[in-house]
């Protein structure tokens, strides 16, 4: 039955960029056999607060998102952080046409995450045993981490320290 | 310059006329994994399910791969998201839970693709457009719902997801800004006063918490308190079931609510409006107003200091600038499921601020039932007395269950 030739291809990818010390850019292009989007928020440091949100929206057979000013609009001074993406949804609503856009609103968020995450990450040692040492702290510093991956999950080992100082 | 990029490809081909073949790519500057999917067209099925890493963070993130099999049997349809994240979210890895979901819209769009080609055998003029609009042009879902049209209430001048369900409420006088608490804010040993945690959340009225009032109340009981608020989220008590379960329990129950703002959480107290979905901090201020209610931030810096945006170095005095602080009338300075990091800066600002302060435990379920609480000077024998105690200032957070 197969020739080989696909049915179809999504391609998402969203990248953060430091526009100045204190706003960080954060873009999310999505192109799919269906779908010609983009969206683009700034966000301001320290507090993380979105400062502006832009984007356009093609789509094969849903409505032209050709008037999303209003709708971005909503989500100025939301914060980057927990609980964002309840936030997202509420504010933008669930109409059919805007799901995507808020998806990609999401994605941006989270690379903003990341790319803070990575400034960490990067001070990783080398060594395993070291580097077990710095995850099992991070754990101890962020009690959110506990249990919420395999990683961290009750009984392993990266939780132990946590586990021994919260019975 | 750059700081982060993630790219992620999905790619779908038809191994038979019965089955997608799904191939997946995840690279970001931190992680690369792939998944790849049998997925049955009919009703997106997933028939199996394999994950590779090839670029992880901790040493323990392999053991990911062990719990991917957990998708096997999902419809990845409409919908299916929360399953992903509840499941392969928190058992197995979220980048992976990530890259699933984008699997599931795709092979969503993609049934969408295989149907309109086979309506084209008898008749092929039919464009993909008009095949979606005949055939309920339900969008490959990100979430479930959504009914295709635009939000009816744009523009309509209404106010979105307000119903009023009841008023009870006693008449109290309008809400000052109380004078400044000057109890240590970073918490007391439990000593002589009214203990209450003000922050509780309960089965079924909060999904997200797993035991019931009940269940909890018993535990508030033998913990020693003197009172709890159920303070469900977007959720209001109605009276008659409360004053049902004090009569039942022989305990003091306080109604609350967190409702959740653009701006955040906010715990309301003498309020009984059921606002259902996100509403603006400032239009929610005003409502808590005009009810002559009481609105404390909750958890106002949860995640402000979480490993990676804590190097932002945002100081008490620049988080004093927030907006949001001009329209609240206290802050939740001891709240049980944040860092004790974020509970001291959210101190610092209430100090700096000259707010009140509280505590409350935020448990979802009985092992954290009055971690934290509020300490009020004299027995509270009412939801006014609460309120009006709040407004005086007369209260302080204690560290009180450990």
């Amino acid at each position: 039955m197969s020739n080989n030739i696909l049915d179809f291809s999504m391609n998402r990818c969203t990248s953060v960029r430091a526009i100045d010390t204190t706003r960080l850019k954060s873009e999310c292009t999505l192109r799919d056999s269906f779908t010609d989007a983009r969206v683009e928020i700034i966000v301001a440091m320290p507090d993380l607060t979105i400062s502006s949100v832009t984007g356009h929206f093609h789509h094969a057979w849903l409505r032209e998102s050709d008037t999303l000013g209003p709708v971005f609009d909503k989500l100025v001074d939301v914060r980057v952080g927990p609980g964002m993406l309840k936030i997202i949804k509420g504010l933008v609503g669930e109409a059919e046409h805007l799901k995507e856009l808020t998806y990609m609103v999401e994605e941006c968020c989270h690379g903003v995450i990341l790319s803070l995450t990575k400034k960490v990450l990067l001070k990783a040692p080398d060594d395993e045993a070291a580097k077990a040492d710095f995850y099992s702290n991070m754990v101890m510093e962020s009690i959110r981490l506990y249990d919420r991956c395999a990683a961290f999950a009750k009984g392993t080992p990266l939780v132990e320290g946590y586990e021994r100082r919260n019975p | 310059m750059l700081e982060f990029m993630r790219s992620k490809r999905v790619s779908v081909a038809r191994k038979d006329p019965e089955t997608f073949s799904i191939q997946a790519e995840l690279d970001d500057s931190i992680y690369s994994l792939g998944l790849s999917l049998r997925v049955r067209i009919r009703d997106l099925k997933c028939l199996s399910i394999k994950g590779e890493w090839r670029r992880w963070t901790t040493p323990e993130c392999p053991r990911a791969l062990g719990f991917l099999d957990q998708a096997e049997g999902f419809i990845l349809g409409p919908g299916i998201e929360d399953r992903i994240h509840k499941t392969l979210g928190r058992n197995a890895c979220r980048h992976f839970a990530n890259l699933l979901i984008e699997c599931a819209q795709v092979a969503q769009a993609t049934q969408k693709m295989v149907q309109w080609e086979q309506a084209k055998e008898s008749a092929p003029d039919l464009t993909l457009k008009a095949f979606m609009a005949g055939n309920g042009s339900k969008r490959p879902g990100l979430t479930a719902g959504g009914d295709g049209v635009p939000d009816s209430r744009e523009g309509s001048g209404e106010r979105p997801g307000i119903q009023v369900v009841e008023n009870q409420g006693q008449p109290v006088p309008v809400p000052e800004k109380p004078e400044r608490n000057n109890d240590n804010k970073l918490g007391l040993t439990p000593g002589n006063g009214f203990m209450v945690d003000l922050h509780i959340h309960t089965f079924p009225a909060s999904a997200c918490a797993s035991d019931s009032a009940g269940a909890m109340v018993a535990a508030a009981r033998e913990r020693g308190l003197d009172a709890l608020c159920l303070t469900d989220h977007n959720h209001v008590w109605p009276q008659r079931a409360v004053d049902s379960l004090m009569d039942h329990l022989n305990f003091r129950i306080f109604r609350g609510n967190e409702i959740m703002t653009d701006q955040g959480d906010m715990l309301v107290f003498g309020f009984d409006q059921a606002i259902e979905t996100v509403i603006k901090l400032k239009e929610l201020a005003d409502l808590v107003e005009r009810a002559k209610g009481f609105m404390i931030a909750a958890h106002p810096f949860r995640g402000f200091l979480t490993f990676g945006t804590g190097q932002l170095g945002l100081t008490p005095q620049k988080a004093m600038e927030r907006e949001m602080f001009n329209h609240v009338h206290a802050m939740e300075t001891l709240n049980g499921k944040v860092t004790q990091k974020e509970n001291l800066l959210a101190a610092q600002v209430a100090e700096g601020l000259g707010l009140p302060c509280t505590g409350g435990s935020d448990a979802h379920d009985v092992s954290s039932v009055g971690r934290y609480a509020t300490r009020f000077n004299d027995a509270l024998a009412s939801e006014q007395a609460l309120v009006e105690a709040l407004r005086s200032g007369a209260c302080a957070p204690v560290s009180f269950f450990t």
